[in-house]
């Protein structure tokens, strides 16, 4: 019960927040709303007795993404709207689209049968999740370490100043 | 509670965020667009994972997590450039590949 | 012996076809000149014994000896040979043909001794080319071969004419005379396919018998006959075709000779003569024959009254005695035309080299730029008058038998008008050409100046003979031009001549002398054995049953003629000028050659030209306009699709989105 009024509750920051990012003439107030959404989604995690990535969505996204967002914006132009057209175009063309793939989706989802109870959790989740990335998915995880130092040097080659 | 709602949810965050990327003329909130779509897809991993008792599906997820933040990462970086390079971040005004 | 008949008569053909490949294929040879002209001149010689004595091997009038090769197989046996059928008519024509092709070509060796000998080499692979293709026309065992020995014929004509390139009224000339004898020769064609479609073969002696046993399907046979004819008249110069002989002067003159007086211009006699059995089974085309022959006659007599240039006098002469030979046809008697044919050959040809040699003589081919040429020039003046009493029909010369035999002929079919109208033909004959005699060979030298062809370095090589034809044709240009106001002012008409010199004309060389006498003698034979009944004349049907008035009517026609070109030209006793008054309209009308070719020209620029624009046209606007829509849609379709794309990435994400959605709802809802 009282899961189903959390979930409610988080389900709608998350579309509503969503929605705010997507229409919001002030580019600055959609990153704010951004945060927003992120955090819920960090909420919707710990539903789901995902405590460890919860965790880490808190702190990678809803920290460090949007602050580099929030320098990015400050080093570029701005742009503040009056009307939603000079933020958006092909507004009913997007909306369309992303209707009827929404409306997709939902015509798979009733068609197969899911589960509808969790099943008991094996111990500890976070405990698995660590135990797994060191033993049975070392290698991805060390290809993602890779990964993001030739991110990061490709960041810093791509913001260097001018010479 | 069943794995249904939040599926739901995870495809309505989706599409909004699809819709973002397709209407937002501002190249960073594109970006933000496809934020919104990565966090659709995380929700989805992981509720699938708790509903069918497979741990691997979150480590998929902290890995999903850190190629976002390195993509998103790189994506500003390039958006800085833009602005640096052509005075602009308007997606409309990034049109080199008219044919 | 029979079988030796065909072997000689194909040796006689094949002579003139083996020198024309080694003149053409051997290039050194041809450049020589002077050798191939001799090497071209043996062969002819050859060709001309062996013809002789094919000629002496044939025995009846009715046998035939043929020598065929299987030529188009079909289904087992052949659509058509090719090879001889040697009987009486062809083996005369064939003797004909090929003395004279030899005594041209012996002729040329003289006349033509300025020329360059590269061009001179291919002078003579023409002639020879031109003389198999004549000998095969005449022993042509079917219309197949006929036809395509007819067409070389006309191919070779235009070569010759044309054999002086250079000038653009030569090459004009060879040009109009192809075209006018095409359109003929469509006819022909026609006519030949449309008597294949009747009666299944192409050969002539089958068709022959067919026709002897009533077995062609008269229904069409008029029109295939009258296509037949229309061949005929393209080559021998009928009216409305006549207009390409007069300007087919422009060749040299022992090619005048040759093709234009005894043998192409014959040919389309001799087809009717060799399918006379056919033509006897439409009389209603027949009688067309003779009227357009009788008509012919007249006119080109009409016109020759009023030429200049001594070879265009000739040329309109021979078209009217080709007139002659189709009434004679017309009228049902085919063997009179044809020994008109033989004799007109012999005597026309004499003329035509006379004519060469008065012209190489003299530098010109003008009547005024001569006179008094007979003291100077006593062995061409007589070969020349022997020539032109021959023509004029006067007993003891060559002509008068074949003559009289059309004219019985004529009456004897009861064709009154052709009749009468080849009588007064027969007057006008003798006028013109006594006008000529007098003009050409007595009364007073011309005081305009020569060029003898010693002097040939002043002109161009080869021009020294036809220059300054400038009266009969209208001046063209400033040459021209100028010419025809020296020759008005008696001044030099060649550059580089003096003025005011005393004519030095001369007697051509040996070589053009010996054809002369050869032509002379044998046109006297003749003449003497035909009046006198003697030999191959013993027997002749027609002129039994001719009226007994009809000789002596037109011998006194002749004369008539004679004494009123003598009073004219000679005595002076008329005055040229008051006689051509008194005919004022006619003659304006013919020195305009009646505006037969103005008709022609009018039609080739309304008709074909108009045609031709109308299908110039349709290729620009409808042809080429629907594939100009086609593409310029296609270049507009790519110009509208390429706003796709527009370089945003965005606009693509949305594309790809909307693909995968249409994607999708196609798997749902098809599959």
């Amino acid at each position: 019960m009282s899961e189903q009024i959390a979930f409610a509750v988080l389900a709608f920051t998350l579309v509503g927040s969503a929605l705010a990012v997507v229409l919001s003439k002030n580019l600055f107030h959609a990153v704010l709303w951004l945060a927003l959404a992120l955090t819920g989604t960090a909420g919707v995690f710990l539903l789901l007795d995902a405590e460890f990535l919860a965790a880490v969505q808190l702190l990678l996204y809803a920290g460090g993404i949007i602050t580099i967002v929030v320098f990015a914006i400050v080093v570029t132009e701005r742009l503040i709207g009056e009307r939603l057209t000079q933020t958006n175009m092909r507004i009913g063309g997007g909306a369309l689209l992303s209707a009827v793939l929404f409306g997709f989706i939902l015509m798979v989802l009733a068609r197969h049968p899911l589960p509808a109870t969790r099943p008991e959790m094996p111990g500890d989740l976070t405990r698995a999740v660590g135990e797994a990335v060191l033993t049975r998915y070392v290698l991805p995880f060390e290809l993602l370490a890779v990964l993001m130092l030739t991110g990061l040097l490709g960041a810093i080659y791509f913001a260097r100043p001018e010479d | 509670m069943g794995l249904q709602p939040y599926l739901l949810l995870s495809a309505t965050v989706f599409c909004i965020g699809l819709f973002g990327v397709m209407t937002r003329r501002n190249t960073i909130g594109i970006l933000l667009g496809i934020e919104l779509m990565m966090n659709a897809v995380n929700i989805n991993l992981v509720a699938f994972a708790r509903y069918t008792a497979v741990a691997s599906g979150m480590v998929f997820t902290v890995f999903t997590i850190c190629i976002t933040v390195t993509e998103a990462a790189l994506g500003l970086a390039i958006v800085i450039l833009l602005f640096r390079v052509r005075r602009t971040v308007m997606a409309d005004h990034l049109d080199l590949l008219k044919g | 012996m029979m079988a030796n008949s065909g072997t000689l008569a194909l040796a006689a053909w094949l002579l003139p076809a083996l020198s024309f490949l080694v003149l053409a294929v051997v290039y050194p040879l041809r450049r020589l000149g002077r050798p191939a002209a001799w090497f071209s001149i043996v062969c002819a010689a050859g060709a001309f014994a062996s013809a002789v004595l094919a000629w002496r091997g044939v025995g009846g009038s009715e046998d035939q000896v043929r020598l065929l090769w299987p030529w188009l197989p079909s289904a087992g046996k052949s659509i058509a040979d090719v090879g001889v059928a040697v009987d009486a008519t062809s083996s005369i024509m064939l003797c004909l043909v090929s003395l004279v092709a030899l005594l041209v070509q012996f002729y040329s060796v003289g006349y033509l001794h300025d020329e360059p000998a590269g061009a001179l080499g291919r002078y003579y692979a023409y002639q020879s080319l031109f003389a198999f293709s004549m000998m095969g026309l005449a022993l042509a065992p079917n219309l197949l071969q006929l036809f395509m020995c007819w067409e070389l014929v006309g191919l070779c004509s235009y070569l010759l004419i044309g054999y002086w390139y250079q000038r653009e009224s030569a090459a004009r000339a060879a040009v109009k005379a192809f075209w006018i004898t095409k359109a003929g020769d469509v006819g022909l064609l026609v006519g030949i396919v449309m008597l294949w479609q009747l009666t299944g073969t192409f050969d002539l002696a089958e068709l022959r018998s067919l026709a002897g046993t009533n077995a062609i399907p008269a229904a069409g046979l008029s029109i295939v006959t009258f296509c037949i004819y229309l061949g005929a008249m393209g080559k021998s110069a009928q009216f409305p075709f006549h207009v390409w002989l007069p300007d087919a002067m422009e060749g040299p003159t022992p090619v005048s000779a040759l093709i234009h007086a005894a043998t192409m211009v014959t040919a389309g006699v001799y087809l009717l003569v060799r399918t006379a059995w056919l033509f006897a089974l439409t009389p209603d085309v027949l009688l067309v024959v003779a009227w357009i022959g009788a008509f012919t006659a007249l006119l080109a007599a009409v016109l020759a009254c009023v030429q200049d240039d001594i070879k265009r006098v000739l040329a309109y002469s021979t078209v009217s005695q080709l007139g002659y030979m189709m009434t004679a046809i017309g009228a049902g008697v085919a063997t009179a035309g044809f020994l008109h044919l033989l004799t007109h050959g012999l005597f026309k040809a004499l003329l035509f080299l006379g004519a060469g040699s008065v012209i190489h003589a003299v530098g010109s081919n003008d009547l005024p730029n001569m006179g008094g040429l007979a003291r100077r020039m006593p062995q061409t003046a007589t070969v020349f008058i022997v020539g032109t009493l021959s023509l004029a029909g006067i007993p003891f010369f060559g002509g008068y038998l074949s003559k009289e035999e059309i004219l019985g002929a004529v009456w004897g079919a009861h064709l009154t008008g052709p009749f009468v109208l080849l009588m007064l033909v027969a007057g006008l004959t003798a006028f013109y050409m006594f006008r000529v005699v007098f003009l050409a060979f007595f009364g007073t030298p011309s005081p305009v100046a020569r060029v003898t062809h010693a002097h040939a370095a002043h002109a161009p090589a080869g021009h020294a003979h036809d220059v300054g034809r400038v009266l009969s044709d209208p001046p063209a240009d400033a040459t021209s031009a100028r010419a025809a106001h020296a020759a008005l002012h008696n001044e030099a008409v060649v550059e580089g001549a003096h003025v005011n010199e005393t004519p030095r004309a001369h007697e051509p060389p040996v070589t053009m002398l010996l054809p002369l006498w050869v032509l002379a003698l044998m046109t006297m034979t003749v003449g003497v054995m035909s009046t006198l009944k003697l030999g191959g004349f013993a027997a002749e049907p027609v002129e039994e049953g001719a009226p007994g008035w009809l000789t002596p009517a037109a011998v006194g026609v002749a004369l008539a003629g004679i004494l009123l070109a003598w009073a004219t030209y000679q005595a002076r006793a008329i005055n040229p000028a008051t006689l051509a008054g008194a005919f004022g309209p006619i003659r304006a009308a013919a020195l305009r050659k009646f505006w037969i070719d103005d008709v022609f020209e009018g039609i080739y620029g309304v008709v074909l030209l108009g045609f031709s624009r109308i299908v110039g046209w349709v290729d620009r606007y409808l042809v080429d306009g629907v594939l100009n829509v086609l593409s310029d849609w296609t270049l507009q379709a790519g110009d509208e699709l390429r706003g796709i794309q527009t370089g945003k990435p965005q606009d693509y994400v949305y594309g790809v989105g909307a693909g995968v959605l249409v994607l999708i709802l196609l798997m749902r809802l098809v599959f």
